[in-house]
């Protein structure tokens, strides 16, 4: 399960497909070959995402992370 | 033929489940996460370790503080003693380690044992040192007084390093800080933990023979989860030494900046190579292509940008696509000596290569030579990549950008070299840039105060391939710090300034009066 509060390394490694998404939403998770610091929040806000923007993303993930289950 | 790794493994008593917390003197059985080592060469997972948890954390740090207050004590020229023997250990295992560093790295194994010998040379440094941290005498304005500046260490130094050079940063900063009477606290980037490991296995054998307290060099391997921006704001920690990206860098800086501690931040760099119609071409093409697609680009001083002058543009052009003709079949397996060309360290660095391809293009560049990703017997790992030559503009959204892989973008000028300067200086990072001319006033004026703007200015030598006798870092995005020779040793310590007074009078300063 996936949370606003998961670091970006956690998130890399366990969802390595989040790191395509979240570059589609402006988001580089990798940086100079390693992940950046900090949490999915934080990454989020610091690209003015909403509140409302960040949980959307989570759940976004989320079911993106059951779909790759299901496979 | 390539090298036996499991030898290589046994050596450093490497299996699969390894400890990740060190202090020199011990190793500590953790509780963290145990994460895996996967290497980029095959894809196969080399090794296991076991994380630190926050209490082994608390416990290192502690060990450290108490360590410090014994180091600081020790003279210089004997802490400078305990570096001379790591560096005659390294020169044993130069070998052994750079093979490590190339198979869980990727870069080949010239380079890996480049890294090693880069340990070794900044140890020899920094024994030298240890014998020149000299302060200045001054001249007091008052009679009988004297005035004179010394350095001190500082206590604990974090040392966070990248994946690229896995292990020679660590040594840049360690042999400088334990020279000095710091502490150091090593987190390894969590790709290449296991470098780290054979390392700090390496140098313990010299700290226990010479009863180094435990708490002078540490390693932790740790999440960022447990050693992240609590480590960045741990009081107990003066300096913090970081090699990443800018992204990470501007974290790091306003965390430690905020508790007002002190930096080294080596970040990323956008770095170019100006070639004038001055140039001696043929070793501008030889320079250079080591600079693009060494270590598969994945220096933070790769070349990135070829600046060409127009009259030449063409000719320069044709020489870098034939050079990289000559490097597609030598991309392969870096332990392997006939190849000159490793992977990317994951599939990660592969999307963003192919992310930079696809997007230059977009942009309106053209791919004039590689860019796709090797498919075939020894490729299985999904991790290699033809280094890729693109003619783009400047102020592309890409170009402005740094990609940790092998693509370069050829720009080019016209008129006079000031003009190539500044497109060279147009970027958001400041790294390592060069001039490959033989004219001597364009020479000059690249290194003069209307040149680059870089931390390295080269001429008619890469952008790659620093020595450790200079002070090493840049400017603007890339941060600011420098680390390794020259006078980088400063930054390691606090600096005194002391008056006193052998008379039996106070005059004061500024010839003030104050009696009472």
């Amino acid at each position: 399960m996936i949370d606003k509060s998961i670091t970006i390394e956690d998130l890399v490694e366990d969802y390595p497909f989040s790191v395509l998404y979240l570059s589609k939403k402006g988001i580089r998770c990798i940086a100079c070959g390693e992940p950046i610091w900090g949490t999915l929040e934080e990454a989020c806000i610091e690209k003015n995402f909403s509140k409302d923007d960040i949980d959307a993303v989570v759940k976004e993930l989320n079911e993106m992370a059951k779909e790759q289950e299901n496979k | 033929m390539a090298i036996d790794i499991k030898k290589v493994l046994k050596r450093f008593d490497i299996s699969d489940v390894n400890m990740g917390v060190s202090t020199g003197q011990k190793w500590y059985d953790t509780k963290g996460a145990v994460t895996s080592s996967t290497s980029p060469v095959d894809g196969k997972e080399i090794a296991t370790v076991k994380n630190a948890t926050m209490e082994d954390y608390e416990m290192v740090m502690e060990k450290a503080q108490e360590a410090f207050k014994e180091w600081r004590l020790v003279p210089a020229p004997i802490r400078g003693e305990i570096v001379r023997q790591i560096g005659l250990e390294l020169r044993k295992y130069k070998e052994d380690l750079g093979a490590l560093v190339s198979y869980e790295m990727g870069k080949i194994f010239q380079e890996g044992m480049g890294e090693v010998q880069e340990m070794i040379d900044i140890c020899d440094f920094a024994v030298g040192q240890s014998r020149l941290i000299n302060g200045v005498s001054l001249q007091s304005e008052r009679k009988y007084h004297r005035l004179f500046e010394q350095y001190q260490p500082l206590g604990i130094v974090g040392i966070v390093t990248s994946f690229n050079f896995p292990v020679a940063v660590w040594a840049w900063n360690t042999a400088l800080a334990a020279i000095a009477g710091d502490v150091v606290i090593w987190k390894p980037s969590s790709k290449t933990p296991l470098t780290a490991i054979a390392t700090q296995k390496i140098i313990n054998d010299v700290l226990k023979e010479n009863n180094v307290p435990e708490g002078v060099f540490n390693l932790i391997v740790a999440k960022s989860s447990v050693m992240g921006d609590n480590f960045l704001s741990d009081k107990r920690v003066p300096l913090l030494s970081v090699t990443g990206s800018s992204a990470v860098g501007k974290r790091v800086g306003g965390i430690v900046g905020k508790r007002l501690g002190k930096t080294i931040l080596e970040l990323g760099g956008n770095n170019a190579v100006i070639i004038t119609p001055n140039a001696d071409i043929p070793l501008a093409i030889s320079s250079t292509v080591f600079g693009t697609v060494g270590t598969a680009g994945q220096r933070c001083t790769s070349t990135r940008r070829i600046i060409i002058h127009e009259s030449i543009y063409d000719k320069v052009k044709d020489m870098l696509v034939n050079a990289y003709k000559k490097i597609a079949p030598k991309v392969g397996n870096p332990l392997d000596e006939n190849f000159l060309v490793g992977p990317l360290i994951d599939k990660h660095s592969v999307a963003a290569f192919r992310n930079a391809v696809e997007q230059v293009e977009e942009e309106g560049g053209k791919v004039l030579i590689g860019g796709e990703i090797m498919e075939g017997e020894g490729f299985e790992s999904g991790n290699y990549v033809m280094p890729c030559i693109a003619e783009a503009k400047n102020e592309f959204h890409i170009v402005q950008e740094e990609t940790f892989a092998p693509i370069v973008y050829l720009i080019k000028y016209s008129g006079d070299v000031m003009n190539a300067i500044e497109i060279q200086n147009n970027v958001p990072q400041g790294l390592s840039s060069c001039i490959f001319t033989l004219d001597v006033r364009e020479a000059e004026l690249f290194t003069s105060v209307a040149g680059s703007d870089c931390g390295i200015a080269n001429v008619n030598v890469g952008t790659s391939g620093a020595e450790i006798g200079g002070a090493f870092g840049g400017e603007k995005d890339t941060g600011g710090g420098r680390e390794s020779g020259s006078d980088a040793w400063k930054v390691y310590m606090r600096r005194q300034t002391s008056t006193v007074n052998y008379g039996t009078e106070l005059p004061l300063a500024q010839g003030i009066k104050f009696d009472f």
